[in-house]
């Protein structure tokens, strides 16, 4: 009698154990989980930031009256449709919002290709020979958002990576530890500095 | 900005990893930031005023050679301290994957971290074997940096994923203005070559230069090999060819300011490293001061000296191709020229300004990121599931 009485302490001892050591290894990963999916956002909002940035110093360098008509309006079109694509982007609805890139890659990539082909070295250098303060200012801001834009999407890439990884795992999938965040996905588009802009 | 940046070697002991934090600290520093630097020292030496010691280095033997490292419980509790009193607002560690420090710092942040990888290995057990206990601690770490392409690559491989590169910075201006040291410089009838690096290290190649050297000695019976690093050299010169340890002059361990004159004075530097290295700092620092450099073809010297446009390069390990490079630059005063314009030309590219430039825009970066992520919670719980248990020990 008091022997069975031992075993049921045991047991129930047995089981608070290993329910407090399930609770929190639960909550381990999904404390985990969290950090991950806040890195992403994170990096997510730091590179559209900067590309907002990138555009609107691309869209005033365009408006400033030193370039060439045609370049200009090249350079317009492309920061335009860059600007068009931020604002018209964010669902409130959605808390994860941050982790979408909405497709933008194809209109980022084409203002780094306008940038690319219209900001040569020598544009660049008559441009700066200029001393108009408010053009090289401009150029500053490109250069300054384009490379934090480029790190930007490095680090997001990196972090898009360790997210899919640790939610590909048993435990998180089985207990929806992911709730209703969506997976994050690279974001993959040419980068590239204007090479007369990089130091 | 308030900076805390952890570095896992020694200070007193001379090495890449120690002098890119130094400076990266100081030019920080200049710029006004409020810069912190976490790394071990012995608490009798003097220390810069924005170094904070966590404790006496041990020698110890780790992926196959031995590192100076700080380990135990001690060192944990004056990690947590200095995160605390901290408050930085980026953390900057070094080789966050070796066993020391850096990792510590990592294990206990909270704040965001950026990392920044030096070396490149092939392989490490370690790394391979404590993945699991290191996965959620590396992903703590918002950005990552590698110094060259060879280290990315080896974070690559470790890690996966993409990594940033930026180079290794050298003060160009302070070697571009570095005096002449007569006694160093080369005349036409006695020239002179520089080998920098530990003397006793075999990877750093003396025993390549020393044997390049008697066909060196044919063509200029008056060369002299200047040999500037730390170590005993004694072994390495007895094996030697006598007519080449009769032309070699061991000058120690050297002061920076003799680094620089040393190698603004010399008529070409001399890298036969053969292999381990994932930088090169020092082509560049010959560079800036005008000195040809005369390098093994390792992939990442060829990165550095632009694929051998800004130095000559020869086969790892061959001390005629060495030799060859040598007598080319003594015999033809055009090839010299050529080689020092085409240094002092590239060295600019990797000047602090620059580079310093860069490490902000990525502390910047990931400032930003963070400031948009809703803050972490820090109570036992949350401490407890988020693995930040070293900061839990001092209270």
């Amino acid at each position: 009698m008091s022997e069975s009485g031992v075993d049921v302490l045991q047991t129930v001892t047995l089981v608070v154990i290993v329910l407090i050591g399930v609770a929190w290894y639960l909550s381990y990963s999904a404390a985990r989980l969290d950090r991950l999916h806040a890195k992403v956002e994170g990096s997510m909002s730091a590179l559209d930031a900067q590309l907002v940035r990138r555009a609107e110093a691309t869209l005033e360098l365009a408006n400033s009256g030193t370039l060439d008509p045609a370049t200009a309006l090249l350079l317009a079109d492309a920061a335009t449709a860059s600007l068009e694509r931020t604002t018209e982007l964010p669902h409130e609805d959605d808390l994860l919002d941050g982790q979408h890139f909405g497709d933008r890659e194809d209109t980022e990539g084409t203002l780094t290709e306008v940038l690319g082909l219209t900001l040569t070295p020598p544009v660049v250098a008559e441009l700066r020979g200029r001393g108009d303060g408010l053009v090289d200012d401009a150029l500053d801001r490109i250069a300054a958002s384009a490379l934090r834009a480029r790190m930007a999407r490095r680090f997001h890439n990196a972090a898009v990576r360790e997210v899919t990884r640790v939610r590909g795992k048993r435990v998180v999938r089985w207990f929806r530890l992911a709730g209703h965040a969506d997976l994050p996905r690279r974001v993959d588009f040419d980068d590239d500095l204007p090479e007369a802009l990089v130091r | 900005m308030r900076i805390g940046m952890v570095c896992p070697y020694s200070f007193d002991v001379p090495g890449g990893v120690q002098f890119h934090v130094r400076d990266l600290a100081e030019v920080f520093l200049d710029q006004g930031h409020e810069v912190s630097v976490l790394a071990p020292a012995d608490d009798d030496e003097p220390l810069p005023p924005y170094l904070v010691s966590c404790g006496r280095a041990v020698p110890v033997r780790y992926n196959g050679s031995v590192a100076r490292l700080t380990f135990g419980p001690v060192t944990s509790a004056r990690v947590g301290r200095w995160l605390e009193h901290g408050r930085f607002d980026v953390l900057h560690l070094h080789e966050p994957v070796t066993p020391s420090v850096s990792l510590m710092a990592l294990w206990a942040a909270e704040q965001p971290v950026v990392a920044t990888f030096h070396t490149s290995t092939t392989r490490s057990r370690a790394m391979h074997a404590a993945q699991p206990l290191l996965r959620p601690s590396l992903e703590k770490i918002h950005a990552r940096i590698a110094v060259s392409e060879d280290a990315a690559q080896t974070v690559r491989s470790h890690l996966g994923g993409d990594t940033y590169i930026i180079p290794n910075g050298v003060h160009v201006e302070r070697f571009a203005r570095a005096g002449r040291v007569p006694a160093w410089q080369g005349t036409p009838a006695a020239p002179t070559l520089a080998f920098l690096g530990r003397v006793d290290e075999r990877r750093k190649g003396l025993a390549v230069a020393l044997a390049a050297m008697p066909r060196v000695l044919d063509a200029h019976p008056g060369a002299r090999l200047l040999v500037a690093g730390p170590g005993d050299a004694s072994e390495t010169l007895r094996h030697a060819d006598p007519r080449a340890s009769a032309a070699t002059e061991l000058l120690g361990p050297v002061s920076d300011g003799d680094k620089e004159s040393l190698l603004a004075s010399v008529d070409a530097y001399l890298a036969p490293h053969l292999g381990g290295e994932s930088f090169g700092i020092v082509l560049v620092e010959a560079m800036a001061a005008g000195a040809p450099v005369l390098a093994s073809d390792l992939p990442p010297f060829l990165r550095v000296l632009d694929d051998g446009r800004a130095g000559a390069t020869f086969p790892v390990g061959s001390a005629d191709g060495l030799a060859d490079a040598v007598l080319d630059v003594l015999g033809d005063g055009s090839v010299r020229e050529r080689l020092r314009a085409a240094g002092r030309a590239r060295a600019p590219l990797f000047d602090w300004t620059g580079v310093s430039g860069q490490v902000m825009a990525v502390y910047e970066t990931v400032r930003a990121g963070a400031d948009a992520a809703p803050p972490e919670r820090a109570r036992l719980w949350g401490r407890l599931v988020r693995g930040g248990a070293g900061t839990g020990a001092e209270r």
